[in-house]
C-alpha cells in the first residue's frame, strides 16, 4: 500500500445554513481511479470544487502528498498540479487548439513578449499526441465534437503536469466511440502513475473504470471501498437509504376523475420526447430525473414559455398550440421557477409589489386608466401573506432580497396563488430553503391538492417527492421513463428507472457527430 | 431629516462651492462706471471670424469696457440662454454674431424687453420686426464686383467661346450666402453669351463637405474654366481638387481657372499676390467693427433702449487690377502684415 | 475611561458613517438638498443669482429640459435607453412647422422636395388657418409617438439592443429633418404657437421694465409630470414599467406583456421628444432641423444627477425635477461666472461622472444592506 496521494480530513462546508459537506474522511492512493457517486446535491460538486480551488472549506484540511494543502484559487490547484475537467468545458471556442492549450504559458522567444509559433506548435503536437488526438493545433476549438474539445482540456492538464485529474461527468455528451477512446487514455494514465477522480451518474462506468469507489449522501460518505465490493444495486442502495421523517403531511386526499391537464405525445427534438401524462383535479403528481433528464425544460414547455415540436397539451378541456405564458396564466395555470432570483422575483421591489405582480389584472378598478383598486388588493395581500406566513416586517417596504430564501419562496408562491390557479407546476419548490420552511411549503402544496387543484411538483430530491405526491413519473434523457403510484413508491426502484438510461451501456443511440 | 443630515448635505457642497466661488471671486473687480458690453458669438472657426472676434474685444477692452464673450458653439438655443442670462447680469450693451436670421430676430426681442441696446454683426437679422443695431456688409454688391471683373478677364481673353462656371454656395440660412449667391448670378444674367448655365456645388460653410461635393461636381464636370467661391476660407479646398487636375495655374499659365472669391482673408491677399486668384470681394472687417461698436457706445452713452439702424458697409472688390493702391484696405493683408 | 473614550468616538464615527450613507447618500431627495444648498451658498457669491431676472430664466430652462427628462425617464426604468430624442425633436419641429406656417421664401425653399407638392408660397397645408397651431402640435406629438413607438418594436421584437436601434433612428431622422427642409428653418408661424414658448402669465416688474412670472411652458411641463406620477404610481402599466426594467425575464413568467411595456415605454419617450420639440421650437421662433443637436447629453445628465438609475427598474418624476433643477443651476451659474465655455463643458462632464459613479455606488451599497433595503417604486 502506497502512501496516499490525497486525504480529506473532516471536511465541511456549509451554505447559508445547509450543510452542504459533513466531516468528509477521503484516502486517495496515486496511480488509481476512484469513482465518486452520490445523488443531486449529494456534495460530490462541492467537495470537488474545494480540492479544485473554486471555493473554500469551512472547516478540515486537505493533505496532498502529505503536506498540507489549501487552494485559494483554481490557480493555486493548477499550480499544485491538481486538473479540474468541468463538466461545462473551459474553452475558448473562438480561438485554436493551440492558443487553448497554451493560454497562459505561451512559448516565448527569449525574453521579449513575442510567442514562438514554431515551438508552441511543436509541443501541442506532443501534447494532442498524448491523448491521441491527431488534428492540427490550428484549427479552431468550436469545430471540434464534444468529445474532441474534452480530449484538448485532458491534453492541456496533461501539458501543465497535473498529477491529479478530477473528471466531472464526463460523458453526458460523448458518442460511443468517444467514450470508448476516453477510458482507453484513463487506463494509460493509470499506469503512468496519475489520479484520476471521477464523478458520473452512469453507474456502470464507474464499475468499469475505478480501483476505489466512495458514495455520497446529504453530503457525507457512506461506503466507501475497492470496486470488486460493489455492484449496481449495492451502490443505489448506499446512495439511498435514509429515513423519511415526518416532514411531509399526511396525505389523506385523494385525487378526482376530472382531468385538468392532458398532456399527449410532446415532443422538442433534442429536448423532451413523447410526453404523455393526465393531471387530475386534487391530485399532486411528482416530475423525477436526474440533472439533464429534461424536466425543467418540460415544465416550461407545459406553461408555454419555451415552443415545441409536436403533440398537445389541453388545460382545462382548452387545447391551445400557440401558448405564451400571459395566455396559460389567463387559463388558470402558475409556473413557480426553478430559479427564483432569475426568474421569480424581482428583487429590488417590495413583497406586496412582489406578491401582485401576476394578479393585478385581476384587481384593476377603471379599464380605461388602468388604476388598482389599492384597498381591496392591500387586503387581499394580507391576507395571503399571513396566510403563508411569510416573516417580514412591513411587506410593503422590506425588498424582497432582505428575505431568508424560505421566506422569498413563499412569496413567489403567494404571488401565484393570489390568481387561484387550478393547475400548478412547481419546479423545485423547496431548493435553498431551510427545513421549517420546507415543512410549510409542502402543507402548502397539500392544502392546494385538497382544495381540487391539480399540481406538478418537478424536483430532483427523491424523498420529497415520495413524501407528498399522489403520483411520480420518471423521465430520463427527455423521456418518461416509469410511472409509479403512491402505493408503489420504493425508492431504489424510481432511482434505477432515473438512471435506466445510464445503466445500460449496450446499444447507445450516437448523439450526433462522430470523430 | 435630521439636524445632521442637513449639516451633511451643507458641508458637502462646501468642495464644491469653494472651488466655484473661488473661481469667481478672482474675477471680481466691477468699477462702479465701467461699462459691461456682453459679445456672444458661435465659435471661431474662420480667418474673418477670429479677426473680428479680436477687432471687437480688443477695441472695447482698450477703451476700459468689460467684455463678457460667450461661445454658443452654434447652438442657437445655447445663445438665447446666454444672453438672457447677461440681460440679467444687467449689461449695458450686447454685440451677438447670430447663428441665424431666425434666432437673431429672437434673441433681438429679448434685448428689447429689457431695454438693453443690442447690435448684430455681420449676419443680419432675418427681418426688422425687433430694432437693433445692425451691421451687414452689402454681400451682393461686393459680390457682384468681384465676379464683374472675373466676367471682363474672361471677355478680354476674347477666345470666342462660352465659359464654364461654378460656384461655391455657401449655407443659404446664412443670408449673406444668399445674397454672394445672387451677386454671382446677376453677373451671370447680363453676360448670356459669355457663360453656360452654372454649377451649383453647396458647401454648407463646412470644409469636408466642400471638398466632396466640389471633388463630385468637377468629376462630372472636367472643363470647368470659371470659379467663384462664396468664401476664402474654402480655398485650401479648392485648391486640393484643382490641383491634382492640372487647373491649379497662375494667371499667365495656359489652363488658370479665372478664380475669385469672397471675404479678404489673408490666404486671399497670398493667393492674388501669387497670381492663382483674380479677384476678391472685400467685406471691409475692421470698419463693420469699429461702426458697430461706435453705434453700440453711442446708444448707451444716449441711454437709449431699443436703438435701431441698419447699416451699410459697401465693401469692395480687390482685383488685379487695384490690387497695388487698394491692397492695405483688405483686412486680411492687414492681419498678415501686422503679425 | 480611556477605552470607553474611544468606544464611543467610534460609535460615533460609525453612527457618522451611518447617517452619511444611509440618510443622504441614498436619500430620495439628496439632489433638492444639494441643489438647494448649492444655491443658497452660491449666491453669496454671486447675488445676482437670486434677482428676479434670473430666477425668470432658471425657470424658463427648466421646463422644456424637464419635458425630455421625463420622457427619457419612462425608457430607462425599463433598462433601455433613447438616443434618439434630439432627432425626434428636429423633425418634429420641421414637420410641424411646415404643417403651419403661413409662408415660405421661394428662394429658400423651391428646391425642396416637396415644394409644390405640400409646401408653397403660401405656406403649409394648416397654414393661415385659424386651427393652424392646434393641428401642428398634434401633428408634432403623433410623429414623436410614431418614431418612438417605432423604436419600441425594434427594441422588444427584434431584440435589439436600445443603444444600437436609437442611435441608427438619431442619425435617420436628423438626416430626414435636414433633407425634408434642405437645411433652411422655418419661419412665420402662428403666433398661438410661439406664444407658447415665449410668453408668460403674469408680469414681475425689476430694474429694468419686467420679468414674465410664469412661462407657459410650465403648464405643458406640470401637465405632463402629473400624467405621467399618475402612470407609474397608479397604473398597472406603471408597475408594470419597473418590473420589466428590474427583471425582465421575472416580468414575462409572470405573464407582465413584457413587449407591448417597452413599446409604451419609448412611445412615451417620443411623445415628450416631441413636446420638448414644441417647447423649444417656438421659443426660438422657427422650426429647425438642427433643433436640440446638443441636448442630450443635458437630458442623460440630469436624468443621472436626479438618480435615475442606468440600470432600470428606478426613477420618479419627482427625482427627474430634481435632477433638471440641479442641472440647469449648475449650467447657469458656470456661465455667470464667466468660465469658458470648454471650461463649463469639462465642470459638466465631471459632475455627471460623479453622478453616475454614485449610481453604481448606491446601487452596490443597497445591495449589500439587506435588513433594512427600501422598496423604489412610487
Amino acid at each position: 500500500m502506497s502512501e496516499p496521494i490525497l486525504q480529506f480530513e473532516h471536511v465541511s462546508k456549509n451554505f447559508f445554513g445547509a450543510m452542504a459537506l459533513h466531516d468528509i474522511t477521503l484516502t486517495v492512493r496515486p496511480g488509481t481511479v476512484l469513482g465518486l457517486v452520490g445523488e443531486n446535491g449529494a456534495g460530490k460538486s462541492t467537495l470537488m470544487n474545494i480540492l479544485g480551488g473554486v471555493i473554500a472549506a469551512d472547516e478540515g484540511q486537505i493533505r496532498l502528498k502529505g503536506k498540507l494543502y489549501s487552494a485559494g484559487s483554481p490557480a493555486d490547484a493548477t499550480r499544485a498540479d491538481i486538473a479540474f475537467i468541468h463538466q461545462e468545458l473551459n474553452l475558448f471556442s473562438h480561438l485554436s487548439i493551440l492558443d487553448n492549450l497554451f493560454i497562459d504559458r505561451f512559448p516565448r522567444i527569449g525574453r521579449t513578449p513575442l510567442i514562438h509559433r514554431r515551438e508552441a506548435v511543436r509541443r501541442a503536437k506532443e501534447a494532442l499526441a498524448a491523448v491521441n488526438l491527431s488534428i492540427s493545433p490550428r484549427t479552431q476549438v468550436d469545430r471540434l465534437t464534444p468529445g474532441q474539445k474534452q480530449l484538448v482540456e485532458i491534453a492541456k492538464a496533461l501539458h501543465g503536469g497535473a498529477q491529479i485529474i478530477i473528471l466531472d461527468e464526463p460523458t453526458t455528451s460523448l458518442t460511443s466511440r468517444e467514450t470508448e477512446r476516453l477510458f482507453a487514455l484513463i487506463e494509460r494514465l493509470r499506469r503512468e502513475g496519475r489520479t484520476i477522480l471521477y464523478i458520473s451518474h452512469v453507474l456502470a462506468d464507474v464499475l468499469r473504470l475505478a480501483d476505489e469507489i466512495a458514495v455520497l449522501r446529504d453530503g457525507k460518505v457512506v461506503r466507501t471501498g475497492a470496486r470488486d465490493e460493489f455492484d449496481i444495486d449495492t451502490m443505489i442502495a448506499a446512495m439511498v437509504g435514509r429515513q423519511i421523517d415526518q416532514l411531509h403531511p399526511i396525505r389523506r386526499g385523494k385525487p378526482g376523475d376530472k382531468v385538468l391537464m392532458s398532456v399527449a405525445g410532446v415532443t422538442e427534438p433534442g429536448i423532451v420526447k413523447d410526453i404523455s401524462f393526465d393531471l387530475h383535479e386534487g391530485e399532486i403528481l411528482g416530475l423525477f430525473g436526474l440533472m439533464g433528464s429534461g424536466r425543467t425544460e418540460l415544465g416550461r414547455i407545459l406553461f408555454g414559455l419555451d415552443p415545441f415540436r409536436s403533440g398537445t397539451i389541453d388545460v382545462c378541456g382548452q387545447p391551445r398550440r400557440r401558448r405564451t405564458a400571459r395566455r396559460s396564466i389567463a387559463g388558470g395555470m402558475a409556473f413557480v421557477t426553478e430559479d427564483r432570483r432569475e426568474e421569480g422575483l424581482l428583487m429590488e421591489a417590495s413583497v406586496a409589489e412582489n406578491m401582485a405582480l401576476v394578479a393585478l389584472t385581476n384587481y384593476r378598478r377603471n379599464r380605461v386608466l388602468g388604476t388598482v383598486d389599492q384597498l381591496a388588493l392591500r387586503r387581499a395581500l394580507d391576507e395571503m401573506t399571513a396566510s403563508l406566513k411569510i416573516k417580514c416586517v412591513n411587506p410593503r417596504t422590506n425588498a424582497v432580497k432582505s428575505l431568508s430564501g424560505g421566506n422569498q419562496q413563499k412569496t413567489v408562491i403567494g404571488k401565484w396563488l393570489l390568481r387561484r390557479p387550478t393547475v400548478c407546476i412547481l419546479d423545485e419548490p423547496t431548493r435553498g430553503i431551510d427545513v421549517g420552511a420546507k415543512c410549510e411549503v409542502y402543507s402548502i402544496i397539500n392544502d392546494l391538492a385538497d382544495r381540487g387543484n391539480g399540481l406538478l411538483c418537478i424536483s430532483s430530491e427523491l424523498d420529497e417527492l415520495i413524501g407528498i405526491c399522489d403520483f411520480l413519473l420518471v423521465m430520463s434523457k427527455g423521456q418518461i421513463c416509469g410511472r409509479f403510484r403512491r402505493d408503489e413508491f420504493d425508492e431504489e426502484r424510481i432511482l434505477a428507472a432515473a438512471f435506466e438510461g445510464h445503466v445500460e451501456r449496450g446499444p447507445r443511440d450516437s448523439s450526433g457527430a462522430s470523430n | 431629516m435630521n439636524m445632521k443630515t442637513l449639516l451633511l448635505t451643507v458641508a458637502l457642497l462646501g468642495a464644491l462651492d469653494v472651488v466655484v466661488g473661488g473661481l469667481s471671486c478672482s474675477r471680481r473687480v466691477p468699477i462702479e462706471d465701467q461699462l459691461t458690453i456682453c459679445f456672444g458669438f458661435q465659435d471661431l472657426e474662420t480667418e474673418f471670424w477670429v479677426a473680428g472676434h479680436k477687432a471687437i474685444t480688443e477695441t472695447l477692452r482698450a477703451k476700459g469696457i468689460r467684455v463678457l464673450e460667450r461661445n454658443a458653439n452654434q447652438d442657437a438655443n445655447r445663445q438665447l440662454e446666454q444672453i438672457r442670462d447677461a440681460i440679467a447680469q444687467e449689461v449695458n450693451g450686447i454685440i451677438i454674431i447670430p447663428q441665424d436670421g431666425e434666432s437673431a430676430v429672437t434673441i433681438v426681442g429679448e434685448a428689447n424687453r429689457a431695454g438693453i441696446p443690442i447690435a448684430v454683426f455681420n449676419r443680419p437679422p432675418s427681418d426688422r420686426s425687433n430694432p437693433a443695431l445692425v451691421i451687414v456688409a452689402d454681400n451682393e454688391k461686393i459680390a457682384d464686383e468681384a465676379v464683374a471683373y472675373m466676367a471682363k478677364v474672361a471677355r478680354e481673353k476674347g477666345e470666342g467661346r462660352k465659359w464654364k462656371p461654378l460656384i461655391v454656395v455657401g449655407d443659404l440660412g446664412d443670408r449673406n450666402a444668399v445674397a454672394r449667391r445672387k451677386g454671382f448670378f446677376n453677373v451671370m444674367e447680363r453676360n448670356p453669351d459669355l457663360f453656360e448655365t452654372p454649377i451649383e456645388v453647396p458647401s454648407k460653410w463646412d470644409p469636408a463637405t466642400t471638398l466632396a461635393n466640389l471633388e463630385a461636381a468637377l468629376q462630372a464636370n472636367p472643363d470647368v474654366d470659371f470659379l467663384f467661391t462664396s468664401s476664402d476660407f474654402l480655398y485650401p479646398q479648392i485648391k486640393a481638387v484643382l490641383e491634382p487636375l492640372g487647373k491649379w495655374k497662375k494667371i499667365d499659365e495656359p489652363g488658370h481657372v479665372i478664380l475669385g472669391g469672397l471675404d479678404g482673408d489673408s490666404t486671399a491677399y497670398k493667393l492674388m499676390k501669387e497670381g492663382y486668384v483674380d479677384a476678391t470681394g472685400v467685406q471691409d472687417l475692421f470698419f463693420e467693427a469699429n461702426t458697430i461698436m461706435e453705434a453700440l457706445l453711442a446708444a448707451i452713452e444716449a441711454g437709449e433702449k431699443m436703438p435701431e439702424k441698419w447699416m451699410d458697409d459697401p465693401g469692395f472688390a480687390l482685383t488685379q487690377e487695384n490690387m497695388a493702391e487698394r491692397a492695405d484696405e483688405m483686412w486680411g493683408y492687414r492681419v498678415l502684415h501686422d503679425e | 475611561m480611556q477605552s470607553s473614550d474611544s468606544v464611543t468616538s467610534q460609535t460615533r464615527l460609525a453612527c457618522l458613517r451611518e447617517v452619511v450613507i444611509g440618510r443622504v447618500l441614498l436619500s430620495d431627495s439628496f439632489v433638492l438638498f444639494l441643489s438647494v444648498a448649492y444655491f443658497l451658498v452660491l449666491w453669496i457669491f454671486l447675488p445676482r443669482l437670486g434677482s428676479a431676472r434670473n430666477l425668470s430664466n432658471l425657470s424658463s430652462n427648466i421646463w422644456p429640459l424637464l419635458v425630455l427628462v421625463i420622457g427619457q425617464m419612462f425608457v430607462l426604468i425599463v433598462g433601455g435607453i433613447d438616443l434618439s430624442q434630439t432627432s425626434v425633436m428636429a423633425i418634429t419641429s420641421v414637420c410641424g412647422a411646415l404643417m403651419m406656417t403661413s409662408g415660405l421664401d421661394p428662394e429658400l425653399f423651391a428646391r425642396n422636395p416637396l415644394w409644390g407638392v405640400l409646401i408653397g408660397e403660401q405656406g403649409g397645408p394648416a397654414g393661415g388657418s385659424a386651427a393652424a397651431a392646434p393641428v401642428g402640435i398634434a401633428f408634432m406629438l403623433a410623429i414623436g409617438m410614431l418614431i418612438g413607438s417605432a423604436n419600441g418594436l425594434a427594441v422588444a421584437r427584434l431584440k435589439m439592443p436600445p443603444f444600437m436601434v436609437t442611435l441608427v433612428s438619431m442619425f435617420f431622422f436628423s438626416g430626414l429633418a435636414i433633407f425634408i427642409t434642405r437645411s433652411e428653418n422655418v419661419r412665420n408661424l402662428p403666433d398661438a404657437f410661439l406664444a407658447i414658448g415665449q410668453s408668460y402669465l403674469g408680469r414681475v416688474p425689476t430694474g429694468r421694465g419686467s420679468v414674465g412670472l410664469v412661462p407657459y411652458s410650465f403648464f405643458a411641463a406640470l401637465a405632463l409630470a402629473v400624467a405621467a406620477w399618475f402612470v407609474l404610481a397608479r397604473t398597472i402599466l406603471g408597475r408594470w414599467l419597473y418590473a420589466v426594467g428590474m427583471n425582465r425575464r421575472a416580468a414575462t413568467v409572470s405573464g407582465v406583456p413584457t413587449d407591448r411595456v417597452i413599446v409604451w415605454a419609448y412611445a412615451v419617450s417620443g411623445f415628450c421628444a416631441a413636446l420638448g420639440s414644441v417647447l423649444y421650437s417656438s421659443r426660438l421662433g422657427a422650426g429647425r432641423p438642427t433643433l436640440g443637436e446638443n441636448v442630450l447629453l443635458d437630458v442623460i445628465g440630469a436624468a443621472v444627477i436626479g438618480g435615475i438609475s442606468l440600470f432600470g427598474g428606478k426613477g420618479k418624476v419627482r427625482w427627474a425635477f430634481y435632477g433638471v433643477l440641479f442641472f440647469v443651476l449648475l449650467d447657469s451659474s458656470l456661465y455667470m461666472l464667466n468660465l469658458k465655455f470648454y471650461t463649463v463643458n469639462i465642470v459638466k462632464g465631471v459632475v455627471i461622472l460623479v453622478a453616475a459613479l454614485l449610481d453604481v455606488l448606491r446601487n452596490r451599497i443597497r445591495l449589500g444592506r439587506a435588513p433594512t433595503g427600501r422598496a423604489v417604486a412610487a
